[in-house]
């Protein structure tokens, strides 16, 4: 008999997987219910997969979105309505990044303890941290090419401005019909859900990173011919940039100097410091998850030195960029971006609360330093500071190269290095030129309309 | 004064008139102020009848029984605490004799219903015997004051009931049962508030759950005044039950206008077959001779349903007999159970497991048959514990769940809607319109619950198939709230914790290994269930027990409770266990060593008889 009821122990042990079966279903419950809540087929919130209340405003409080009459009404003004389409969303959830779709959740009152029977009333208004007539002049400014176009306060992490192209009027959706390629991607936030290659704005990664591991970096001499070999692979400049130092590398955006320090470091210490830099970090803004940047350095050489130039397997998420540009600003953190400002009732009564999330290091202070005055002289010495008057700004362009069009895609990133106006931004425009074209143009009227709306 | 006294009592006249009236006028506006704030108390409610349980079962404090004891020399003894015991050398036996000439298992000691025992010899030697004469291979009847002898060791036996100077055990009050007056208390009041609940989210079928509601706490309050008038004091087991059953019905309520008077009569005659059971196990030897025909009844019950069954859901588990459905592979589990557990007798003198294996194969068979995978892992699972109980072996029982997990890639293979669930597991949402659809909208639904649920009736899972058995767990969770879908789940592992607790001084293995069969199964099915419809588990299509809307499934849950019943031992507590010579115990007379292993080595003069 004692034996027999030592044994009856081991029945215990099915209770104890289930308690700890169940302990993971509670934690999923608390991490994971407002995704679960927001999911069409919800009827406390969705009625025929329309999500029936919330109110969704920019930062100033004008009006985006409402839903009324079992759908959604949106701004009075077009180019806002088109401009912040995929923040806001659509009332179809097609846009599954956007507020009404992404965080529905809040938007319905929802919290864990009282579930989506709220006890002060159904209605939620979403303060966004967009302004919306920034992003309407973003939007406009680059008359109708594909891309996006993001910027932040690197210090407490608000998004002033989202914008993505190609984007439709939320009042009359496209009807796509089956085969039809031309509205590929309309539904995808560029600047957050994509990736591209990143062109000549990797070289501050590259450059961070040889400014970190290779002794004397500062000191040595580098000269450029046009044209360095690899084991028969060629990497280019478009002329001979002749002698240099890192810092005017840089500036000129020479191939040949960081196509070969890429090769010098090897792919090892490349593949840390894009993950150090935080571009394979898939960041949650407000739960809303980023796309990862992606790369491939296990390859020849010649492919390596390419990575290292931002062509080859390179495919770069905007926003990571965008918050490592506001990381050499700020010393190597940046705040992570959130797109909510707060949550009210409908009687106005606050409902949110907000903390600011910083990134981890993404640059060692001095690295971030250094980076920092390199990038503030580009702009001095390389594309002239007469694009921002008033800002000290400090930007890299890129010029990427796509297998699939004959034309450039252009990056311009970088940020404002002023107190007063802490801001990181990202410009990317598909077919958009040389990075100093047209991408130097949206990026300084962002600026400049930044500034006269009183930011 | 009295004027005054008149016009008060007229004020709250009118008041409740005006009341009244107004709720009449006004029943979409009540039901949302009653139900916002009934939503707080029920979880309050609710720990407070499970923490009134868990005090009452976690304070009864368990000392054995002394059914009888082995003499040496008139000097010191043996006290013998179970009706079946192992005498030898071996640490793990019931009375342990540290002489190197005993065998590590000598003899084993069994009591019967009627106060006798027999002896059986489990020595390789066969060198036990009773009176000077050796025991045959059948074992041998063995009476007060008989000489039991091995090795060099001469032992008198002397049953409790025979000792002249029987002594009283001394009434030790913590190991009384508690009042369990306050749960149940509490449980009429909490039926009460979700019968009111219902009404008025539900007009139209209100009468139906006021009266199932009325039924469901009669019956109740019945078997507890039954059991009262029987002596019997402990109700733990049972008020988990029916907890669980209280929010079943409301469960069943909102589905379909029949269903809550179906799950109502289900109710009764789970506790009617649970009462019958719990007196029929009361007798080990019919339990024991009943055991052939109950094997059969599971091979029968299951072979009915393959011959006869409907096919839903891609399993073939449903008949149909005049209008009634029935699963007969539920009820196959009670008698699975009462098959599958054994004496200690039986274990040591036929120690093999062959005729169950044959059995559990048989009904694994058929259930595959049935493509009723979800049933087929509880009797899988529910023949390891057992198995585990009667043999302790490992590396067998290894060996056959090896080949069992073998026997499910072929299974896998060869059932492709089988495969298909175990590629959503874990990508639920990725199959959200598929094959993850349940799982997906049971998430979805239990987080709109958050803590305290949207109402009882309220949800729209209820509407989703097989939202109240299969996802029963997570509509619980959207209209009752996380916290009261807990409190259900930590129900199943209390009854787990309490059979392994109450069987600590059981009498008969029987009694033990089947009320631990019994706990497994329902935790093993609560996981199933629970794990299963939100994606940490496949889902298999289990039911949650006493929980789920069904007839059979809740009439079963009730059978195998009746296990569990009928191994608490504790004094006066189960009606499914005679009070008998349990209330007395006694000493022999002379000098008494309350220990149960006494070193009788020559070089170990033993323990002082002045103890």
């Amino acid at each position: 008999m004692e034996k027999i009821t030592r044994r009856t122990l081991a029945c215990l042990f099915i209770s104890l997987l289930l308690t700890l079966g169940v302990g993971l279903f509670v934690f999923r419950f608390f991490s994971d219910g407002g995704h679960w809540v927001s999911f069409a087929a919800n009827d406390h919130i969705y009625e025929d997969g329309v999500l029936e209340s919330g109110t969704v405003t920019d930062r100033r409080g004008n009006l985006l979105a409402r839903a009324e009459y079992g759908g959604w009404t949106y701004s009075d003004d077009y180019s806002v309505r088109v401009a912040t389409l995929h923040a806001v969303g659509d009332a179809e959830g097609r846009i599954g990044t956007g507020a009404i779709s992404a965080i529905a959740d809040k938007l319905s009152g929802y919290n864990m303890i009282t579930g989506t029977r709220t006890l002060f009333g159904g209605e939620r208004r979403l303060y966004m941290t967009l302004d919306a007539e920034l992003c309407a002049r973003a939007y406009e400014s680059i008359q109708g090419l594909n891309g996006c176009i993001g910027l932040y306060n690197y210090k407490n992490g608000e998004i002033l401005c989202s914008v993505s192209a190609p984007s439709f009027d939320p009042w009359y959706p496209p009807e796509i019909a089956e085969g039809d390629t031309s509205f590929d991607g309309i539904y995808i936030d560029r600047l957050l859900s994509s990736t591209f290659i990143p062109g000549s704005t990797m070289k501050i990664v590259t450059c961070a990173a040889a400014y970190d591991t290779i002794d004397g970096i500062l000191q040595r001499d580098f000269y450029c011919d046009g044209s360095v070999d690899f084991d028969g692979h060629e990497v280019t400049c478009p002329y001979e940039h002749g002698d240099l130092i890192l810092q005017s590398a840089l500036t000129s955006s020479c191939n040949g100097v960081f196509g070969s320090l890429a090769v010098e470091m090897g792919p090892e210490v490349m593949r840390s410091y894009v993950e150090k830099c935080g571009l394979t970090t898939s960041y949650s803004i407000d739960g809303i998850k980023t796309r990862a940047s992606t790369f491939d350095f296990d390859t020849e050489d010649g492919f390596l030195a390419w990575s290292g130039v931002g062509q080859g397997f390179d495919q770069v998420n905007p926003c990571s960029m965008m918050i490592l540009c506001g990381a050499v600003a700020n010393g190597g953190r940046s705040a992570v971006p959130h797109l909510i400002s707060k949550i009210t009732t409908g009687d106005g009564l606050r409902v949110s609360l907000y903390y600011n999330h910083s990134t981890d290091r993404l640059l060692q202070a001095e690295t971030a330093a250094y980076l920092r005055q390199a990038m503030l002289d580009n702009v001095t010495y390389g594309y002239g500071d007469y694009y921002f008057p008033e800002l000290n700004v400090g930007a890299k362009t890129g010029t990427a190269q796509s297998d699939n069009s004959s034309e450039n895609n252009a990056w311009f990133v970088g940020f404002c290095a002023d107190e007063e106006h802490p801001y990181a931004f990202v410009v990317y425009l598909e077919g958009g030129g040389a990075g100093s074209g047209m991408a130097l143009d949206v990026a300084s009227y962002l600026l400049a309309s930044a500034l006269e709306l009183g930011y | 004064m009295k004027s005054l006294l008149s016009q008060i009592l007229s004020q709250i006249k009118d008041g409740a008139v005006y009341a009244f009236h107004w709720l009449r006028d006004n029943p979409g506006q009540a039901s949302q102020i009653y139900s916002a704030v009934i939503r707080w108390v029920m979880p309050l409610l609710a720990i407070a009848i499970l923490l009134g349980i868990l005090r009452s079962m976690m304070r009864a404090r368990h000392s054995s029984e002394v059914w009888a004891h082995l003499a040496v020399d008139g000097q010191m003894s043996f006290p013998v605490r179970h009706w079946e015991c192992i005498v030898g050398r071996a640490k793990h036996c019931d009375v342990t004799i540290n002489l190197p000439t005993v065998s590590r298992t000598q003899c084993s000691l069994t009591r019967r219903d009627d106060g006798s025992w027999r002896v059986h010899d489990l020595s390789p030697k066969k060198n036990t015997s009773v009176n000077g004469r050796p025991i045959p291979a059948g074992g041998a009847e063995i009476a007060d004051g008989d000489q039991l002898s091995f090795a060099d060791v001469k032992l008198i036996f002397r049953p409790a009931s025979f000792i002249t100077q029987a002594i009283e055990r001394k009434e030790d009050d913590t190991w009384r049962i508690k009042s369990f007056g306050r749960p149940l208390f509490l449980l009429t009041l909490f039926q009460l508030l979700t019968a009111v609940e219902l009404t008025l989210n539900h007009p139209e079928t209100g009468r139906a759950v006021a009266l199932c509601y009325g039924i469901l706490a009669l019956t109740m309050w019945g078997y507890v005044v039954a059991n009262r008038a029987m002596g019997r004091r402990g109700f733990e087991a049972e008020l988990l039950a029916f907890f669980s059953c209280t929010v079943s019905l409301a469960v069943v309520a909102g589905s379909q206008t029949g269903a809550i008077v179906k799950q109502t009569v289900a109710i009764v005659m789970g506790v009617i077959l649970f009462f019958v059971l719990g007196l029929y196990l009361r007798d080990l030897n019919r339990t024991v001779r009943t055991r052939y025909f109950m094997a059969a009844a599971a091979v029968g019950l299951l072979s009915l349903s393959l011959v006869f069954g409907a096919v839903t859901n891609g399993a073939q588990n449903w008949i149909s007999i005049g209008g009634i459905s029935l699963q007969p592979s539920e009820l196959a589990k009670v008698c699975f159970i009462f098959a599958g557990a054994a004496t200690l007798e039986r274990l040591y003198v036929k120690h093999n497991l062959w005729g169950f294996i044959i059995l559990t194969f048989t009904c694994l068979g058929l259930l595959a048959l049935m493509s009723d995978y979800g049933t087929a892992a509880i009797f899988f699972v529910v023949f390891l514990v057992i198995a585990y109980l009667r043999s302790g072996d490992f590396a067998t029982l290894g060996l056959i769940s090896l080949g069992c997990v073998a026997a499910l890639g072929l299974v896998l293979r060869m059932k492709p809607y089988i495969a298909a669930r175990f590629a959503t597991w874990g990508h639920a949402w990725q199959y959200a319109s598929t094959s993850g659809y349940q799982q997906v909208r049971a998430m979805s639904a239990a987080a709109s619950g958050g803590l305290v649920g949207v109402g009882a009736g309220n949800g729209w899972l209820r509407y989703v198939a097989a939202g109240d058995t299969d996802l029963v767990f997570a509509l619980v969770c959207e209209e009752w709230g996380l916290i009261i879908a807990l409190l259900l789940v930590a129900s199943i592992i209390c009854l787990s914790v309490f059979a392994v607790r109450v069987t600590r001084s059981g009498r008969s293995s029987y009694y033990t290994i089947a009320a631990c069969a019994a706990a497994s199964l329902f935790a093993f099915q609560t996981s199933l269930n629970v794990l299963g419809s939100v994606d940490i588990l496949p889902l298999t299509g289990v039911t949650f027990p006493f929980l789920s809307n069904g007839g059979t499934s809740m009439l079963a849950s009730w059978g195998v409770l009746a296990f569990i019943k009928a191994g608490d031992t504790r004094q006066n507590a189960s009606f499914a266990v005679k009070s008998q010579a349990a209330t007395v115990t006694a000493k022999p007379a002379g000098p008494y060593v309350d220990a149960d292993v006494i070193r009788l080595a020559p070089d170990d003069p033993g323990p002082d008889s002045d103890r």
